[in-house]
């Protein structure tokens, strides 16, 4: 009964997706591809993100609002370890891993910052764990800023870009001149979603295995685990550490789709859009967040007309500003009236803790 | 070092009425208010829309033109508004939400959703620009050994007064004691005849008044900006940690201990050059107290693990 029901949502939701992105050709009758591409790009990206979210607060329970630094610490030491040019003068920076040593190096770098920050998680409650997330996210940011002779601050990093696009497979270009499209952006996408393919198979794998139902046991009752003979805490951190990997891949592509890379990138804002795809998705699905991602990125990119609507000649600003505002009522209505999202199960939420 | 102490004099008062107000609501409702920040800026721009010249068309689009108001009546209205719409909350969101048992990582998620609306609504309706409140320039005098404006010092000594009046009002009058009866336990104080249901409006109405009276005192010390609210929120969750969730007196001095923190943090050796980086400071301090003393300073010992 349950898995019937499951997967009429799974239909539900892939329909919705299918009919968002018929959506963006219907709407923009040029340039459709362009566009499509980039908003993909965005949800392959946010999607990984979401993904890995999911598996602190939707496997986990922990209520985790620092994603963003982990995304941070993962691109941010992936791309100083690569050649570079940083800082107001653009230090170059020509000696340096080859991209994949680099990117295993800042996916271990994301996930040891989740052991580091995991280790609050043991002592605190789900509200508390929220506050020092988020201040730790901001010190982490406010630190890159301020570390300018490293990090670039903010004039930031560029010129690493072709360190990933060397890998560039040939029929990429072929078809971005067929069809119009730019051959880095899709080679970025690509990734995103071979990354968002591989990790899904990993963790339908993980959460049918011992580990993974010992994880969901730490979320519906710590003490039971404990009587169990397991260790929570460790379990507890090594969630942490799985998502903050996840993250940190993410944060990589994120630095490569942007072709530049400065510290504000990694606001508080960036977490509640990955917070606002992972609800919509469903909380605790392995799956949720890809349909999420995409039904939230043609939102935000279709805002614009929105927009034009009410204000006219809406500048830069107000366009920010409608598409954030959005993003805030999505929170807020989905919390409220539908908080296990399009595919989650009311059971396995984590919301009524007192 | 010392030249810091009266800036950090200054954003301690700001914190500490916020801290106050976000303790008090915390205490009796168990709601982490993330959108407190944007009470905050509604009472300074609130504050801007009432008390600038008539003819001033930079704020609110050009279609809206401010009142032009005396003033000491803006900041009276501003944070009546404040007051207003902290209720208005409470009867049409948070209450419904009480009602149906919904939990508090979900409110404190509606809560953070709240917030980013409010705040952009801001940025839509007020402009991203910063602007400033219409009185006229001062110049910095020397009281004891601080350096400050006139109109600074006013501020702080302002803000000492509401916080006394505030502490005094909790301790001593029938609304105070029923309010931290209900911080206590709401089922207990609904057994002993006080409608919970009332206090906890109340509760977000006081809370959102001194929220407003914050961000006036953070608009007349430094500028009106669409998001200020949120600038300060993590110093003045800091400020309520470091003193002692849900206890007010922890507040008024935890948020005093903050903003002189992040002020004093500039003149210390290694922070040299890295003046931006201070609110990391307070931050850290923040992450440490509640990984060593999760009561704070002067919280009693209470199991939040």
């Amino acid at each position: 009964m349950i898995t019937k029901r499951f997967s009429l949502q799974f239909i539900f939701a892939l329909s919705i997706s299918i009919f968002s992105i018929y959506l963006v050709f219907f709407l923009n009758p040029d340039g459709a591809i362009r566009i499509l591409l980039n908003l993909v790009t965005f949800a392959g990206i946010y999607g990984l993100s979401a993904i890995g979210l999911n598996v602190h607060f939707g496997w986990t329970g922990l209520l985790n609002f620092g994603h963003a630094s982990f995304m941070g610490v993962g691109a941010y030491v992936t791309l100083l370890l690569m050649p570079h040019a940083a800082g107001r003068e653009g230090v170059v920076v020509t000696t340096g891993l080859p991209f994949f040593v680099a990117l295993i190096i800042g996916i271990l770098a994301a996930a040891l910052f989740g052991l580091l920050l995991g280790l609050p998680a043991i002592r605190l409650r789900g509200d508390y764990l929220a506050i020092v997330t988020i201040a730790a996210a901001e010190i982490f940011r406010l630190l890159v800023r301020d570390l300018e002779s490293i990090t670039g601050g903010v004039y930031g990093i560029i010129n690493y870009t072709e360190n990933f696009q060397k890998y560039r497979p040939s029929f990429i270009d072929e078809l971005s001149d067929n069809l119009g499209f730019s051959a880095s952006q899709g080679w970025v996408c690509l990734a995103a979603w071979i990354s968002i393919f591989f990790t899904v198979l990993f963790l339908k794998r993980l959460s049918k295995s011992p580990w993974g139902r010992a994880l969901r046991a730490v979320r519906e009752d710590e003490d039971a685990v404990r009587a169990m003979g397991k260790n929570a805490v460790w379990l507890k951190l090594q969630s942490f550490m799985l998502g903050a990997g996840i993250a940190g891949l993410s944060g990589v592509l994120l630095a490569f789709n942007y072709g530049s890379l400065e510290s504000t990138v990694f606001i508080p804002l960036l977490t509640f859009y990955v917070w606002a795809i992972m609800i919509l998705g469903g909380v605790g699905t392995i799956t949720g967040p890809i349909f999420g991602s995409i039904i939230f990125w043609v939102i935000i990119s279709e805002t614009d007309r929105l927009a034009y609507l009410l204000f006219e000649n809406a500048n830069g600003q107000q366009l920010a500003g409608v598409r954030f505002l959005l993003v805030g009522v999505l929170i807020m209505f989905l919390m409220i009236f539908r908080p296990s999202g399009l595919l989650g199960k009311k059971e396995e939420l984590l919301l009524d803790v007192k | 070092m010392l030249d810091q102490l009266g800036n950090g004099l200054l954003l301690g008062i700001i914190i500490s009425v916020a801290s106050v107000a976000l303790s008090l609501l915390y205490g009796v409702t168990r709601i982490v208010n993330f959108a407190h920040g944007e009470i905050i800026a509604l009472g300074a721009i609130a504050t801007l829309f009432f008390s600038s010249p008539l003819d001033y068309r930079v704020l609110f689009l050009e279609k809206f033109s401010p009142l032009g108001l005396n003033f000491a009546i803006s900041c009276f209205l501003a944070i009546l508004v404040c007051g207003l719409f902290g209720g208005l909350l409470e009867v049409f969101l948070f209450r419904p939400l009480r009602k149906n048992d919904v939990g508090n990582i979900a409110v404190l998620v509606v809560t953070i959703g709240l917030s980013i609306l409010v705040r952009h609504l801001y940025l839509l309706f007020a402009t991203g620009r910063v602007q400033n409140f219409p009185l006229e320039l001062q110049r910095r005098q020397t009281y004891l050994f601080f350096d400050m404006t006139p109109r600074n010092f006013n501020v702080l000594i302002a803000g000492i007064i509401v916080m006394i009046i505030v502490g005094l009002l909790l301790t001593y009058t029938r609304l105070g004691k029923a309010m931290r009866a209900v911080r206590d336990s709401e089922e207990l104080s609904s057994v002993s005849g006080i409608n919970s249901d009332n206090i906890i409006l109340l509760t977000w109405v006081a809370s959102s008044m001194l929220a407003g009276l914050a961000g006036i005192f953070q608009a007349t010390i430094n500028d009106v900006r669409w998001n200020m609210g949120f600038l300060i929120l993590l110093l003045i969750f800091a400020g309520t940690v470091l003193g002692g969730i849900g206890t007010s007196f922890g507040a008024m001095v935890g948020g005093f201990m903050i903003g002189i923190l992040v002020q004093v943090s500039v003149g210390l050796p290694f922070m040299e050059g890295h003046a931006e980086a201070k609110n990391a400071v307070a931050l850290a301090v923040m992450i440490l107290i509640l990984l060593f003393r999760p009561q704070g300073i002067f919280g009693q010992k209470e199991r939040i693990s």
